[in-house]
């Protein structure tokens, strides 16, 4: 009796009215399976919602719903061969002396069919994962206008920040509410890792280029910026404090920072100076 | 098989006096010697010339390391053969004997031995060490990180730790499975007497533990402080043992790319008659994969290591951003190694699973020819992959998209290798022994450690994730979790037939639930550090890190004593074990079919295959058979290796 028959023998006796569902093989399969659902995509709420810091922009949004989306697309998956690897155990372990082998299965060398359609499966996942990522990202490449540009630099093993046309220099990150704000970002000597985490992007900062990314904070909140590439000796006090504050506030914390009077960093800021710029800082 | 009539055995060969030359007197104590004095002169010499010019500690250093490298092979007997040919002699049948081992009892295991199966079981007993090494540098990072301002390790050591630690597991897990089972079992399963290149077979081995001083050495020469990718331009600015660092991995590759060239000439040359490529054990296929894709990833390594030592040494800029070079050409190039070198590492140890799952279900392998193509897909994809390890360095943002495709689609081949495995479990006969314990474990890890690389596969989600400690666990749940518990099983496997004892399975199902647990809780607690933001490779962290912290090292604690207590039930049952049967699973491939302990060139008669070896409940004999030769009929048999009226012909013959 090949795979299918069996699975439609169990379907037909389900439905003919045979023993009841749960006692035959299909009905345990769909506990066990229910189950490691049920704790899969509970964990892929509860991580996202309780475990990520407070997530300040939509590019963090982005983050967390990419987590519970592909916790539920696989957790099912996962679910499926936990379940009939578990059953088999459960069902066809040999239970008698272990010193000597059980009597040999029937054989069954392939399924056309199952295999077929578990790539098919498989397939279409990966297109949903892709079509999802490239959404997602391409969303996060469009450039506003009116975006605060800050010039981010890392050293070893601090950060420095300022805001081109108002002369402003620091090693604290404050951005204003709900403005887009670019970061261009390279290094003084060897690779950093700038990572906001709470706004959800990530890059490299590279000696003798600038790296860029986006992101708009749309949420007031205290963050930290940590390196997060091994960068010698003190990579793990390498984070400085940020936050997102109100514009009004952002405005008087610049003054108090020594902002020219004339500060033109209002409109789009100028493009960058040092060195070379990557595709994405053309704009 | 047993005769009535006992052939002479070829280990049992009288040898003259003089048979081996040189290979007579040395072993590794010669080796050691000729190491040290050469790599001395090495430091003396260069020392004189260059001390003091530009870089000169670092090309003194390089020259040391590579002088105790040539030395330690020179004393081992590694370059003997080819010396002896460029003079003009050539290695009598005698020599070849006696670098086989013949007449040395148990110290051709110190020895440049060219037997395969003393190589595997080298490479075995290698492996063990360097588990051991890399473990104890774990454990450190975890006691490091059990506070967040531990005063345990200062910063550049646990920076020197976490890159060696790395570096000593890469090697380790890369030679976990292709050192000892594809040099040990591999060529009795395809019906050879052994690998086609046994000298470069020994070669392979003895370069890889000349490599390891060289790696260790490290710690005394300011510590390698830039992980075990060593990134430039920190690496360039690295003490000198970043020097000694890249030496360790251009001796490594020569070793891999050997024994890769040799597993792949002896799968392609020296089957029996009869074992098409179609018939071959899937774990045969798996080992040619891992090591093809082994000759195309590492090559890469030993280039980025040479221009990183000419960088350090001689003055060259491929990787200082600051006088024209790029840390992305760096990045690129190691990562064209890096990605592919993972599925070096996965799949043989994926192949070993799939062949105990169809030896313990009792059931043919589901899916055989589908499973060799999911791993010449991955093999494939895998060299297509190696920027998404890139997505946040800034490097060429528009290929996020084709590289998020080519790292999605691997999910695909990877799946075939779930589904096999869960098409022959499928209404087996489950026989629950110690190595199917293990694939069970293999089995719940590396659906764990595949789904969350998807996450780690989608570049906005990469963003959160990439450097964290999120990818940490995730790697070790791939590696550690899958690589390394398939490893397991094939050693739980394997073991009665390469040391001839059962292992004590009582104190092994101990061991497994112990380091089953120890794996759950250390990684899941890296999870929960990764999504709390914790970056990796830190020495110090934030306090609200603390519990996940605390939950991953005592997670490794018990790991680590899962693992001691497997140490010991392996070196236990090989001293005192029950004597191992030929054949204590029942299993069908030729290694099972022929005696224990192994005789020197494995088969008296050559074997003869008729089908592949997965006929489980199939109704018929066995296509891969060792013929049992009645000696009334074959009187005149004689030892392996010379042509005799069973042999169908050539061994070498190409099928």
């Amino acid at each position: 009796m090949s795979f299918e028959d069996e699975v439609d023998a169990i379907e037909a006796d389900t439905i003919l009215g045979g023993e009841p569902f749960f006692s035959r093989a299909g009905g345990k399969i769909f506990i066990i399976w229910l189950v490691f659902t049920v704790i899969g995509v509970l964990i892929g709420f509860y991580a996202p919602h309780h475990l990520l810091p407070t997530l300040l922009s939509p590019e963090g949004g982005d983050v967390w719903a990419t987590i519970v989306f592909f916790t539920v697309l696989a957790a099912p998956v996962a679910a499926f061969v936990y379940a009939l690897a578990f059953y088999s155990l459960i069902a066809w372990r040999h239970k008698g002396n272990q010193d000597e082998p059980p009597p040999d299965a029937a054989p069954q060398r392939g399924n056309g069919p199952m295999t077929v359609l578990w790539l098919g499966v498989s397939t279409l996942l990966v297109v949903v994962l892709l079509f999802w990522g490239i959404t997602v990202w391409s969303a996060q490449q469009i450039s506003h206008p009116n975006t605060l540009q800050v010039n981010v630099t890392g050293q070893q093993w601090i950060w420095s920040y300022s805001y081109p046309g108002t002369g402003v220099s620091t090693h604290t990150l404050d951005l204003p509410l709900n403005r887009p704000v670019q970061f261009n970002v390279t290094s003084e000597d060897v690779t950093h890792g700038f990572w906001p985490a709470a706004l959800g992007v990530q890059v490299d900062a590279n000696p003798g280029v600038v790296t860029v990314i986006r992101s708009t904070p749309n949420k007031l909140g205290n963050f930290t910026v940590q390196c997060s590439q091994l960068c010698g000796l003190y990579h793990a006090f390498m984070n400085t404090k940020a936050a997102v504050v109100t514009p009004q506030q952002f405005a008087s914390w610049l003054q108090s920072q020594g902002a020219t009077p004339s500060a033109a960093n209002t409109e789009a800021g100028t493009t960058p100076t040092a060195g070379t710029t990557t595709a994405m800082a053309s704009s | 098989m047993t005769t009535a009539v006992a052939p002479p055995l070829l280990e049992d060969t009288e040898l003259g006096p003089k048979a081996g030359g040189f290979y007579r007197h040395q072993n590794i104590f010669t080796g050691l010697g000729f190491g040290i004095g050469l790599g001395f002169i090495g430091w003396l010499v260069s020392h004189a010339l260059l001390q003091g010019s530009n870089w000169g500690s670092d090309m003194v250093v390089t020259c040391t390391m590579f002088a105790w490298v040539i030395g330690f092979n020179i004393g081992m007997g590694t370059f003997n053969a080819p010396i002896r040919w460029m003079l003009g002699h050539d290695q009598t049948h005698e020599d070849e004997l006696y670098a086989a081992g013949v007449g040395q009892g148990a110290s051709r295991y110190l020895k440049f031995c060219t037997d395969h199966k003393v190589v595997g079981t080298q490479y075995l007993v290698l492996v063990m060490v360097l588990f051991g090494v890399g473990g104890t540098l774990a454990m450190m990072i975890r006691t490091q990180l059990i506070t967040p301002h531990s005063s345990f390790l200062d910063p550049q050591t646990y920076n020197s730790i976490v890159t060696i630690h790395g570096m000593v597991m890469i090697i380790a897990t890369i030679i976990m499975v292709s050192g000892p089972f594809a040099n040990f079992i591999m060529p009795i399963m395809i019906g050879a007497k052994d690998m086609a290149f046994p000298r470069l077979n020994a070669m392979s081995f003895w370069v890889v533990v000349s490599a390891v001083p060289c790696l260790l050495a490290t710690f005394f020469l300011g510590g390698v402080n830039a992980g075990w990718t060593t990134y430039a331009p920190l690496s360039v600015q690295a003490p000198p043992a970043m020097d000694t660092f890249a030496l360790t991995i251009i001796t490594f590759v020569v070793s891999v790319t050997v024994a890769g060239i040799n597993t792949i000439v002896t799968v392609v040359t020296m089957r029996a008659k009869g074992m098409t490529m179609g018939r071959l054990p899937i774990f045969t296929w798996g080992t040619v994969v891992g090591s093809a894709l082994g000759l195309y990833a590492m090559p890469a390594f030993l280039l980025v290591m040479t221009m990183m030592i000419t960088d350090r040494a001689t003055g060259t800029s491929f990787f200082v951003p600051q006088i024209g070079g790029s840390q992305w050409l760096y990045e690129n190039i190691f990562w064209i190694m890096g990605h592919p070198e993972v599925y070096v590492i996965l799949l043989p140890g994926v192949a070993a699973v799939l062949e105990i799952t169809s030896t313990f279900a009792r059931k043919p392998m589901f899916a055989y020819k589908v499973a060799i193509a999911g791993f010449v897909a991955i093999g494939v994809l895998a060299i297509m992959v190696w920027a998404h390890h890139m997505f946040t360095t800034g490097w060429a943002p528009n290929l996020a998209a084709p590289f998020m495709l080519t790292t999605e689609l691997i999910s695909i081949p990877t799946g075939i290798i779930f589904l096999c495995v869960i098409g022959t479990l499928w209404k087996g006969s489950i026989w629950t022994r110690l190595p199917m314990y293990f694939v069970y474990l293999f089995l719940w890890n590396f659906i764990i450690g595949g789904v969350t690389g998807i996450y780690l596969s989608d570049v906005p989600a990469d963003q959160y994730f990439h450097g964290d400690m999120f990818v940490t666990a995730h790697f070790h749940y791939t590696l550690l979790g899958g690589a390394m518990i398939g490893a397991t099983a094939a050693v739980c496997y394997w073991f009665p037939k390469m040391t001839g004892r059962m292992l004590n399975e009582r104190i092994g199902k101990v061991a497994f639930w112990v380091i089953a647990a120890g794996i759950q809780i250390t990684y899941f607690g890296q999870f929960w550090e990764g999504f709390q933001g914790m970056a990796r490779r830190v020495a110090y962290y934030d306090p609200k890190f603390l519990d996940a912290n605390v939950m991953s090292t005592v997670g490794a604690y018990i790991l680590m004593s899962g693992w001691i207590l497997f140490l010991y039930m392996m070196l236990h049952a090989w001293r005192n074990g029950a004597k191992a049967p030929a054949n204590p699973w029942h299993a069908k491939t030729l290694e099972w079919k022929v005696p224990t302990p192994v005789p020197l060139e494995n088969f008296l008669v050559d074997p003869v295959v008729t089908s592949d070896p997965y006929t489980y409940g199939e109704g018929v004999p066995d296509g891969q058979e060792v013929p049992d030769f009645a000696p009334s009929e074959e009187p005149e048999l004689v030892p392996a290796g010379s042509t005799g009226p069973g042999d169908p012909g050539e061994s070498g013959e190409v099928r």
